[in-house]
């Protein structure tokens, strides 16, 4: 995985900051669900995962808890709801 | 799992709050204890059982309205409105849907086991407007749906067909009432194809769509092939309802059991191709009753065609409905609720702001491994039963059939009283 920031393209994670993030706004289910758990395989002990979604994604937490991740609403876009992922402690 | 309290409360007012959906699985768990013991009641007829009131006739009504339904509108009011993006509008109107519907089948199989048309017509008037209600629900929230139009097709395929169910119960109930609406013949033979195959089971082909991608973490399926099994599907329902008054009923019947297997096929391709791309390849035991549910579907289309002829073998009924009941629907309905049932609570308690549970500490893997081995045992024994003419043996497959809805129903009590603990 290619550590430097870069520009967002189509559900491509994109690193910025201290997390990773990715774009699942506009795909159907269970894409978004699948390309999320997909990233979370690959990030690096201690980054956080950011997701920008159209919706909660309700499916997702029993997956995140069978897995260890934690998940907090943060601030988002209008009509948006960004998640920020992290591994539990 | 730390989530915020001003998110969870968003969250949690998308769904419908878990009372309802496990309000109906609670009852299922309970009638599908009742349907063993009812055909054990109903043992000595069962080998050669052709319909009419009785025991075996209360238990098929046990199984497919008390289990089959019961689950199939609690599991869609839930995991719909992910296909269609949009909440239900109402959780009271869910409720009225239980309160009106479970009275009704306990009432409506009563009726059947104690041959009692005056307790039958009351509960058949119940099931039939919980039903009713239940399609009125379903229609508001297909209408707008955005997303997986493919699982919105078969869900309104899967109410015209609950129509038809609805409209030929109507008309078998009125001829136990001395109200003939159709002649006995032409509604069994419209209500069998549309229950089962029809509001049943496109319902759970269509929910498929969503639930084996979701568990196997695979891309969703694609469309094209999924639209084709459903216009298959369609058109053998089409032909089994021309089958139903037409004449040459028999060549009717074996294109639409040829026309459903094509469906089938084209169904279980992408099933398949789902569980082979997914990331999670080990589908657990859970998935053990689910292909053998697909492998009893395909089975039971064979059967009927078989059946279309007119066999001397009087047992030919009595299996196809195992086959098509037993084998497929309830098969593949428990292998989904041993996954779906600990994956739902843990999804509604973690709407407390508290470490959410997993699905898997919320689980009880012996109790469901004894179902498994009841369940096969007790359908085997059945079929065995079937074709021996045996009742001694046919009490003793309900008498096991029993004993695993008791591990289930274990199961389902660990399964909420944990969920309980952590809410």
């Amino acid at each position: 995985m290619n550590n430097g920031p870069r520009a967002p393209t189509s559900g491509q994670p994109w690193r910025e900051g201290d997390a990773w993030h990715i774009d699942v706004r506009g795909r159907v289910p269970p894409e978004p669900l699948v390309a999320i758990l997909r990233l979370l395989e690959t990030v690096e002990a201690g980054v956080a995962v950011v997701v920008h979604h159209d919706r909660d994604p309700k499916m997702l937490y029993p997956e995140l808890a069978e897995r260890g991740w934690s998940a907090e609403r943060i601030a988002g876009a209008p009509g948006e709801v960004r998640l920020r992922l992290r591994r539990d402690a | 799992m730390a989530l915020a309290t001003n998110f969870l409360g968003g969250v949690r007012s998308r769904l419908l709050p878990a009372y309802i959906p496990f309000r109906f699985f609670g009852a299922a768990v309970v009638f599908h204890l009742l349907a063993w013991l009812a055909l054990l009641a109903g043992a000595p007829a069962l080998p050669r059982f052709a319909g009419g009131l009785s025991w075996p006739l209360a238990a098929l009504h046990l199984f497919t309205l008390g289990v089959l339904v019961m689950t199939a509108i609690g599991a869609s009011l839930q995991l719909l409105p992910v296909a269609t993006r949009q909440p239900l509008r109402t959780s009271r109107a869910p409720a009225l849907v239980w309160w009106l519907y479970t009275p009704g089948v306990a009432l409506l199989t009563l009726g059947m086991g104690l041959g009692r048309p005056m307790l039958l017509g009351p509960g058949a008037g119940a099931v039939l407007l919980a039903l009713l209600l239940f399609a009125l629900l379903l229609a508001q929230n297909l209408k707008g749906a955005r997303g997986m139009l493919f699982v919105v097709a078969h869900v309104w395929a899967a109410l015209a067909a609950l129509a038809v169910t609805i409209a030929s119960a109507a008309a078998l109930v009125g001829n136990y009432l001395g109200l003939p609406l159709l002649d006995r013949g032409s509604a069994l033979a419209l209500h069998l194809p549309f229950a089962a195959y029809g509001f049943m089971g496109l319902l759970s082909l269509g929910l498929a769509y969503i639930l084996v991608p979701m568990f196997a973490l695979s891309p969703p399926p694609q469309v094209r092939p999924a639209l084709a099994s459903l216009g298959l599907a369609c058109l053998a329902l089409g032909l089994a309802a021309a089958a139903a008054f037409a004449g040459a009923a028999a060549a009717l019947r074996i294109a639409a059991a040829g026309f459903g297997l094509a469906a089938v096929g084209l169904h279980l391709g992408l099933m398949r191709s789902a569980m082979r791309n997914g990331m999670r390849r080990q589908l657990g035991p859970s998935f053990v009753l689910v292909r053998i549910g697909w492998a009893a579907l395909a089975a039971s289309l064979v059967a009927a065609a078989t059946a279309a002829w007119p066999l001397p073998w009087a047992g030919m009924p009595a299996l196809f409905v195992l086959l098509l009941v037993g084998g497929w629907l309830l098969s593949f309905l428990f292998g989904m609720l041993q996954r779906i049932l600990p994956f739902l609570a843990s999804m509604h308690a973690s709407g407390t702001g508290r470490r959410a549970p997993t699905p898997s500490a919320l689980s009880a893997a012996r109790p469901l491994a004894l179902h498994l081995g009841c369940h096969l045992a007790a359908l085997a024994a059945l079929a065995l039963a079937i074709v021996a003419e045996s009742p001694a043996l046919a009490a003793v497959a309900a008498g096991v059939g029993a004993l695993g809805a008791g591990a289930f129903a274990m199961f389902f009590a660990i399964l909420v009283r944990r969920t309980w603990a952590r809410t």
